[in-house]
């Protein structure tokens, strides 16, 4: 893939980002604290719908979050050498994350 | 051939981080491109502690209670309404980038007739559209904290 691949992923991510976080922020901001209550969190986690959401929530962000970091340090103008690195480094990051985050709604989601 | 290998060597970035605050007169939309990144890495950090936080689900509902016990400190609720601002402010410029960057806010190209306006200035307005409707959301969601409380 080209940059400009992985620049319009950024933004569909963003836009994905935007409806997802949106409503996760209005949900758990805007509303009762009874959202919070464990009651409430083991509920949702056990919702086939709430997993994907958050699945998805992950994937994006991840994506997002560690291209953007990606553009600003692509910025103090790398060697090619370091640019690679940089690249393997943000994917194992990203895997890492993914893998730890993904986790704990698979636990729930099964348990 | 030689030309081709030149172009692979980005331009030094001098300046480093110290362009993000001044380089000289800087306009609006240079200051967006830094408020952009600040939010961003701000977002970034505030999902890592999130992150965190969720890995207490695991310990049971004790450990759940304890923190959101921790998270229901005022200064916590701080932290949640700039964290709400952080993502109106990114997400509205994030649209605004997108749409230059995809030309649709361009406009169609103009002979240069004096006084010369450039596509910069020409899109000054939506940028004004944009401020305004971030500091209406900002003040909304401020309002509806407030209220919550």
């Amino acid at each position: 893939m080209r940059e400009v691949h992985w620049k319009l992923l950024q933004y569909i991510t963003g836009i994905g980002i935007f409806f997802l976080v949106g409503y996760h922020l209005i949900f758990s901001h805007f509303q009762s604290d009874e959202v919070t209550e464990w009651s409430s969190v083991s509920s949702r986690a056990a919702s086939a719908g709430w997993f994907t959401f958050y699945v998805l929530i992950l994937i994006f962000g991840i994506y997002h979050v560690l291209h953007g970091i990606r553009g600003i340090i692509l910025e103090f103008s790398l060697p090619q050498s370091a640019v690679k690195a940089l690249d393997w480094a943000i994917v194992l990051i990203g895997v890492a994350v993914f893998g730890y985050a993904v986790y704990i709604p698979i636990n729930g989601f099964i348990s | 051939m030689e030309a081709a290998s030149k172009q692979k060597v980005p331009l030094q970035n001098r300046l480093g981080i110290k362009g993000w605050v001044w380089a000289g007169r800087y306009k609006i939309e240079r200051y967006l491109y830094t408020l952009h990144r600040l939010t961003g890495l701000g977002l970034a950090a505030y999902i890592t502690i999130h992150l965190i936080a969720n890995g207490f689900r695991l310990g049971g509902e004790g450990n759940w209670t304890d923190l959101m016990n921790i998270f229901s400190n005022p200064g916590i609720k701080v932290g949640e309404y700039l964290v709400m601002a952080a993502f109106i402010i990114h997400a509205l410029n994030g649209g605004r980038l997108m749409l230059q960057h995809l030309g649709i806010t361009l406009g169609k190209p103009k002979p240069p007739v004096y006084p010369y306006v450039d596509s910069m200035r020409r899109r000054r307005p939506l940028i004004w559209v944009m401020l305004t409707l971030m500091a209406a959301l900002a003040i909304y969601t401020l309002v509806a904290f407030v209220i919550g409380e």
